[in-house]
């Protein structure tokens, strides 16, 4: 059964066409009927499919006869693409046995899928050099293929050239699949090792684990253990994706599939785990991959304070799907009660708000994004913070270190200036430069983590046209030279404003941020003195001048109705406003501590 | 000042030789002679239709407003007053008011107008200076604005209002002054000084945000609004009414109804009506002419049907923009509320804020308090 199997991922860059050439392999496979077809059909959350992006992982299996007359299954295992789920992209890549390497014609490889293609590399996965996007008129097949040799050693005369858009080269990539993918090799008879690599919660049938069989097979109605807690389970239902869930007696060796056991918890089927047979249980689990931990913290917190309940009971559901997601109570003086949250990086905190404004009507006050400091205090021990309104006062601290990243920027070399600049304007140490093509540089720093959250990539994006491309990894702590800043409304500090900045930088940082807050917030009845301070010494001030029109000039008759409206939706506009002391501050304010530098 | 329980009569004739810049009212380009005596007939149907459902209330005014009513001819206006005294109680006393535009009246109109029964106009000037009207889209000119003056104190009627508009692109504190003592010279018993207040889809607006006019900012918008309030009182007008100023005694009759939350029968396409705590209008057509149900009804909408409760917010958002406020006691006899219980704690923030001022049996808006209304109307929603 194994040989006519083929398991493999997707490796591509944002908008490189990853989702597109799904959509058209299940299409020439006939997995969907055109009927069916819908674009991106494997990014099942519409946030997925309105920003253009993969968060979550879709297996989906395919059967393909080949030109060699044999009939195969090909399971593929759908792989997000920004950097802050690079983690998925591991699982993916360990439920596989090779990869498609998808790059755009007109754009090159990008920072990002080298991180991804040496991580299949390290694997030992067969990869399969695309080039896509091949009707686009910029499009430079040739040029991208040699880069592709040159940088990766993937022969540019086996490289396939397509267009997912059009659907052409889509049987050679089927082909190649068959061909050069080899075929899993297991032990069908050895006890059952099965790897989770993803895991979500379904209301009716509890949390539903993706697998993939390394050795041995499971059937429905087996006992099975959780070899990393040693819970056992009763299987109830195993099935593949194809691309609806398809119920299947038996899974075997090699294949793909899922798998629902009346799991209460997602956190019960641990991805990364290994699943065996309670009876005849495996030496040994299959190797994992590391945990992923939360990097970047903020506070969420209801804008009424009524909704506080509902917030929680709306994490602890998301939670159920997202495991990397953290959350714990906390308050605020400023902002009521409220959860810090962790998560991977901007991009999932920006998913999880959205999702739970949207899927939990909730709405929400997100303070600005914090990395975890680490603090060594004058009496010898350490602390960890990663709120800034926690931060010790000055004179009990003896020095701090911050999260560092070693970020690797791809670009075309005309911007190496423009990007030396900006690396060292964020505190980055210089790492290396590498030609990758004549054209084409790959640039190291050592970044302070905190640096890149804030407004580095919008940095990067309007220096270079939107050309150069990121990829980042922890580099560990080093020592820093950092303060808090805390922000006062009408001589009051407001903790939910508080930043950490670099003691150089204060003065700069402080000026921009009263400057953006007097924009944002409205003139109210009183004059808001905005002021920024470091321990009592006011580094800059700036101030709201008292409003002195709020008026219906005319109102008579006719349009009584109409003007009591107006009202009523400057009365929904003030609800949306956050009142501190006597200040009312819209919610976005608290953000806007992290984008100063894109507004200069 | 007046106060009674008495009802309005509010007719709109929806047709305007061109529509300013500024406007969103409901307008239809000039009709033909034809379509003006088809208008004016209909009105007058429609005054025989609702004279059943109005019988038991007497009314104090009227008030020709629109859309440009001025250029209905004198005749037919006397026929429409005409009509509403032989089918609703109109008072003998009434006063009925016409809005008229300068380029539409001359001394012989404006007599034919006074023996038809108007002892009342208001005189869209909005500036005396030609570069502002054209900025607003006016069709007259300054010197067409002053003629009609003279002829209006010229033809007997010694109660008239100038309607001024401030904050006009352009303009500063200076042209305010000088359009505000312009106006004060002419004499008029009334002024109403207006706040250019845009919808952003009319023409003006579109050229404000394309930035073909730069917008007034909100302290000069402020310093005008000072500037008006000081200069007319000092005059020796009532300020009675956030943008209203009156010689004591001369305050729009029919104005005041709206502002005492009094009701009102509305007449013509777009009118609005209120009676009973509800509030309709004539359903605004293409034509401007009204479209008619086979019964030969107006074709209306229901605006808002309001409880007791919601009666109370209404009374007191529109009271509270007359300077002299609301009264406590009348309140709780017209509606069964007190207001000082059921918005204690708002009325006490705004208090503290210096917006409102609680005196005893009323209460009423400060100074300070006129231009920033909206923030505590709104609280009261």
């Amino acid at each position: 059964m194994q040989d006519i199997i083929r398991n493999f991922s997707i490796i591509a860059h944002i908008d490189h066409g990853k989702s597109t050439l799904a959509d058209r392999l299940m299409q020439f496979t006939g997995a969907l009927s055109d009927r069916e077809m819908r674009e991106q059909f494997l990014d099942k959350m519409d946030l997925e499919r309105e920003k253009g992006i993969t968060i979550k992982l879709q297996p989906v299996r395919l059967n393909y006869r080949a030109r060699n007359g044999k009939t195969y299954i090909l399971n593929l295992i759908d792989t997000p693409g920004h950097v802050d789920f690079s983690y998925e992209v591991s699982r993916s890549l360990a439920a596989c046995e090779g990869a498609l390497l998808v790059v755009d014609a007109s754009q090159g490889i990008e920072a990002q899928t080298l991180a991804n293609v040496y991580m299949a590399m390290d694997l030992n996965l067969e990869i399969i050099g695309v080039v896509n996007k091949i009707d686009l008129p910029g499009a430079e097949p040739d040029m991208v293929k040699q880069e592709m040799e040159n940088v990766l050693g993937i022969d540019k005369d086996e490289i396939i050239p397509i267009s997912a858009k059009l659907g052409t080269g889509i049987e050679d990539v089927l082909e190649a699949i068959v061909a050069q993918i080899p075929a899993p090799r297991g032990d069908e008879k050895a006890p059952l090792q099965a790897l989770v690599f993803d895991s979500y919660f379904d209301a009716y049938k509890g949390a539903i684990s993706y697998i993939r069989l390394a050795n041995g097979e499971l059937r429905k109605g087996d006992m099975i253990r959780m070899m990393s807690s040693g819970k056992e389970y009763e299987v109830i239902e195993i099935g593949v994706i194809s691309p609806y869930m398809t119920q299947v007696e038996v899974l075997q060796a090699g294949e793909v599939g899922y798998m629902a056991a009346a799991i209460k918890n997602v956190a019960d089927t641990k991805v990364g785990d290994t699943i065996t047979n309670a009876n005849q249980p495996a030496a040994k689990p299959l190797s994992g991959y590391k945990e992923v931990k939360p990097v970047v913290f903020c506070g969420l917190y209801p804008l009424e304070n009524s909704e506080f309940d509902k917030l929680r009971d709306a994490l602890e559901k998301l939670k159920l799907n997202d495991a990397s997601l953290l959350y714990e109570p906390e308050s605020s003086d400023a902002l009521g009660f409220g959860f810090r949250c962790g998560f991977l990086g901007l991009l999932h905190m920006e998913i999880i708000r959205e999702r739970l404004e949207r899927e939990y009507d909730l709405t929400l006050l997100a303070t600005a994004p914090s990395v975890i400091y680490r603090i060594q205090l004058t009496d010898g021990s350490e602390v960890y913070v990663q709120n800034p309104s926690r931060w010790p006062d000055a004179q009990r601290i003896e020095h701090v270190m911050e999260p560092f990243v070693k970020a690797s920027i791809m670009v075309p070399n005309e911007y190496v200036g423009t990007i030396m600049e900006l690396c060292q304007e964020k505190r980055g140490t210089f790492i290396n430069i590498e030609y990758i093509t004549p054209h084409r540089v790959l640039i190291s720093y050592y970044l302070p983590l905190a640096e890149i959250l804030f407004d580095f990539f919008d940095g990067l994006k309007s220096r270079t046209k939107g050309y150069a491309s990121l990829d980042y990894e922890l580099h560990g702590y080093q020592p820093s030279d950092l303060i808090k800043m805390d922000i006062l409304l009408n001589g009051e500090a407001v903790d939910a404003l508080s930043t950490i900045a670099h003691k150089e930088k204060a003065y700069y940082r402080g000026r921009a941020l009263v400057e953006k807050l007097r924009k944002i917030i409205p003139r109210q009845m009183y004059e808001v003195a905005i002021q920024a301070s470091i321990g009592n010494r006011v580094i800059a001030r700036e101030s709201v001048k008292a409003m002195r029109k709020d008026v219906l000039a005319k109102c008579y008759g006719g349009d009584i109705t109409r003007k009591k409206k107006l009202l009523e939706k400057q009365k929904e506009g003030k609800k949306r406003m956050k009142q501190i002391g006597r200040v009312e501050v819209p919610r976005d304010a608290f953000m806007s501590v992290m984008d100063i530098e894109s507004d200069k | 000042m007046t106060n009674n329980n008495q009802a309005g009569i509010y007719i709109h004739v929806p047709f305007c030789v061109r529509k300013c810049s500024y406007c969103d009212f409901y307008s239809r380009p000039l009709p033909d002679k034809d379509d003006l005596e088809r208008y004016t007939s209909k009105l007058l149907r429609e005054i025989e239709q609702q004279a059943g459902q109005w019988a038991n209330r007497c009314f104090s005014t009227v008030f020709f407003g629109g859309g440009t009513p001025s250029l209905l001819e004198p005749e037919q206006i006397h026929r429409i007053l005409q009509g509403l005294r032989q089918h609703l109680s109109l008072l003998p006393q009434a006063e009925v008011s016409l809005e008229a535009n300068p380029a539409t009246l001359d001394a012989s109109r404006l007599q034919a107008l006074k023996s038809a029964g108007l002892n009342r106009i208001s005189l869209g000037v909005q500036s005396f200076r030609d570069e502002e009207l054209k900025i607003l889209g006016r069709i007259h000119s300054v010197r067409e604005a002053r003629q009609a003056v003279e002829d209006i104190v010229a033809s007997g009627f010694d109660n008239f209002n100038l309607d001024l508009i401030y904050a006009i692109p352009g303009q500063n504190l200076d042209d305010w002054q000088y359009n505000l003592q312009s106006a004060v010279n002419c004499q008029p018993r009334h002024i109403s000084a207006y706040l250019l207040q845009l919808e952003p889809f009319v023409p003006l607006a579109r050229q404000i945000s394309a930035g073909r006019y730069a917008e007034t900012g909100e302290d000069l918008q402020a310093d005008m609004y000072d500037a008006t309030v000081d200069t007319l009182i000092g005059q020796g007008f009532h300020h009675y009414e956030i943008s209203n100023f009156a010689k004591p005694g001369s305050e729009c009759r029919h104005n005041l109804i709206y502002w005492q939350a009094g009701e009102y029968l509305g007449l013509g396409t777009g009118a609005v009506s209120f009676r009973d705590g509800q509030r309709w209008k004539n359903r605004e057509t293409v034509s401007g002419l009204p479209d008619e149900s086979d019964s030969g009804m107006i074709d209306i909408e229901i605006l808002e049907s309001m409880n007791q409760h919601d009666r109370f917010v209404d009374a007191v958002i529109l009271g509270l923009r007359l300077t002299q406020g609301i009264s406590r006691q009348q309140f709780i006899e017209r509606f069964g509320i007190d207001f000082a219980q059921e918005y204690h704690a708002i009325l006490e923030k705004f208090r503290r804020d210096g917006l409102l001022i609680m005196e005893q049996d009323r209460l009423y808006l400060s100074r300070r308090g006129y231009f920033l209304s909206n923030q505590f109307m709104a609280e009261l929603l």
